[in-house]
């Protein structure tokens, strides 16, 4: 009998009593409940992020003493009402508005092409090499990237040597509005293409050829048959790169140079520069709120697009 | 691609401004780290590979390295069984409160990088934890877990559930099943999150900067203060580390699933 046991390969043993453990701790008549076991894991973990949100949404309640660098022990709305009258952050939170519209436009009018030429290419040479094209600034991250638009447009930058060779003065490239735009652009493209792929693969090729044999050009073709089918992919990549763009910290900072400020920034300035955690935490909210208001009004107008996790896709 | 000349042209002029505005930075990175100058040219002033011989002396840039490389680590290992039970959940089942359990799960996008950087701060400054690694790591397993549960979503999606029945009914109890029928499916999806996890975690910048403190600073957070300060050929030396991984892990995603898969409608 011992013998015939030890036959057993070792990971049938191991096997076996793991489903023994198994079954003891989580029996069959708990079946129903395994898909919320399963999920489990991922609320608890999402979770941090709501205590996250409790704690700001308690601190930003509470008033620095400025004579003694003491948090007030009862809550007030004093830093809201700072957070609403004082004019910086309104400059603040109007150029990070303005700045996640412009964009976002722009964002979308480039990725659009780049999407639709990658799904429609007949060459497979042509779609890798927009892939990794995408793909490669997309996994080199922010700081990186930003650096090199350093190098390339800074007060000695490429840009600025090329314009001396010809005799132009040097003009500084860097350190305004343009700039950081130009950066957030850069950086969005990767997420904006990679939305709106799937709802043009999505789009058979057979009803442009349609449109087409029908009389219409291909802009007609595109504003009435392309454009109108691909709106789940333009309503998610615009939601990310509106949202995205709008909190964006590493672009102001580096590309801005402390001049052009974000809402992000400013936050962290309240926490790291002036130590007024609760003016830090209020705006935080504020943001929070703001970006939850612009992706719910989104998704109340358009639906979630192609955001859309697990089984239901619309 | 069958198309009017206008329309390729129109196509091509904006695909090549994208392109251009893409690649840019990369290439410019990548030629002035091989610099002979102390100062950066483009075209470099004659090639040398000295500035990577200055870094590779550097303690400080190899240490922050080492524990970038942690905190991804720790990142992926979190994410993969958390994401990847999450993304079959969602996928397999019809759960109770479907909607409501997706919009919570997508959270950590919905809520700005700032707002949940500074509440992990909040937390991990109570719990006591703050000013260690793995708590960095953790976050960013946080605040990009979608991108896990998502890729495994997408290929379990695939998968045709009178499989796992079959199993089943050939004997096998519920976690062979799970091994060996489930788990194999939804592989594709699961190498992509994880790949995904692990370089957006090496990239990570503003969560890091904010759990961070001088003594565990990771390698992003490091180069963003000495851009502050001055502009030297060692820093391009030092992305080219970020622009080599990034290669590495198209080249893996490339091998392993296929970049193709991120052109296939849902």
């Amino acid at each position: 009998m011992r013998a015939a046991r030890t036959a057993y390969p070792l990971t049938w043993r191991i096997m076996d009593a793991l489903e023994g453990v198994a079954a003891a701790i989580w029996p069959a008549r708990f079946r129903r409940a395994t898909p919320y076991l399963m999920l489990l894991p991922a609320v608890l973990l999402v979770g941090l992020l709501v205590l996250g949100l409790i704690q700001i949404a308690d601190a930003s309640l509470r008033t620095l003493d400025t004579t003694t660098f003491q948090f007030s022990d009862d809550y007030s709305i004093a830093n809201f009402r700072r957070a609403l009258t004082e004019p910086l952050f309104l400059v603040v939170a109007q150029r990070s508005l303005v700045a996640a519209l412009i964009v976002t436009a722009v964002t979308l009018v480039f990725a659009f092409p780049y999407a639709y030429l990658m799904v429609r290419t007949r060459s497979p040479g042509l779609r890798k090499f927009l892939l990794i094209a995408l793909f490669l600034p997309f996994f080199i991250g922010q700081v990186v990237r930003a650096y090199g638009w350093l190098i390339i447009l800074g007060n000695q930058g490429m840009v600025n040597e090329a314009l001396g060779l010809v005799g132009v003065a040097p003009m500084r490239l860097i350190y305004n509005y343009p700039a950081v735009l130009f950066g957030l652009v850069q950086y969005m493209l990767p997420f904006a293409v990679l939305m709106l792929a799937p709802a043009l693969t999505a789009i058979p090729e057979e009803l442009e050829a349609a449109a087409g044999s029908l009389g219409a050009n291909w802009v007609r073709t595109f504003i009435h048959v392309v454009l109108p089918l691909a709106r789940p992919g333009f309503v998610g990549a615009g939601v990310v790169v509106l949202t995205l763009s709008l909190t964006d910290f590493a672009v102001p900072a580096i590309l801005g140079g402390g001049s052009q400020d974000f809402i992000a920034n400013a936050i962290y300035d309240q926490f790291f520069r002036t130590s007024d955690q609760g003016l830090g935490a209020m705006l935080a909210l504020m943001l929070v709120a703001l970006g939850s208001i612009l992706v719910g009004l989104v998704f109340a107008l358009f639906g979630a697009g192609t955001l859309a996790m697990g089984r239901s896709r619309t | 691609m069958i198309g009017s000349r206008s329309k390729s042209i129109v196509l091509w002029t904006l695909v090549t401004i994208a392109l251009v505005t893409l690649s840019a930075p990369t290439i410019v990175v990548l030629g002035a780290s091989f610099t002979d100058g102390n100062i950066i040219t483009f075209p470099p002033d004659g090639l040398s590979l000295r500035w990577y011989a200055r870094i590779s002396q550097a303690s400080d840039l190899r240490n922050a390295f080492m524990r970038t490389l942690q905190v991804a680590t720790v990142c992926t290992i979190v994410a993969i069984p958390v994401g990847t039970l999450a993304g079959i959940a969602l996928a397999k089942y019809a759960v109770r409160f479907e909607k409501t359990i997706q919009i919570y799960l997508l959270l950590p996008f919905t809520i700005p990088l700032i707002g949940s950087g500074i509440g992990l701060m909040l937390i991990f400054g109570n719990a006591g934890i703050l000013g260690q690694l793995w708590p960095v790591g953790i976050a960013c397993c946080v605040i990009n877990l979608p991108f896990m549960i998502w890729a495994v979503t997408a290929s379990a999606t695939g998968l045709d559930p009178d499989l796992e029945l079959a199993a089943a009914n050939c004997g096998a109890p519920p976690l062979q099943v799970f091994f060996s029928v489930t788990l194999p499916a939804v592989m594709p999806g699961v190498i992509t999150g994880s790949l995904l996890m692990f370089i957006l975690a090496l990239n990570e910048f503003l969560v890091s900067l904010l759990l961070v403190d001088a003594r565990i600073v990771t390698l992003p957070v490091l180069i963003y203060n000495s851009i502050r300060s001055i502009i030297t050929p060692d820093l391009a030396a030092i992305s080219v580390v970020f622009i080599a991984c990034s290669a590495v892990a198209v080249f893996l995603l490339d091998r392993l699933v296929g970049l193709d898969i991120f052109l296939k409608s849902k």
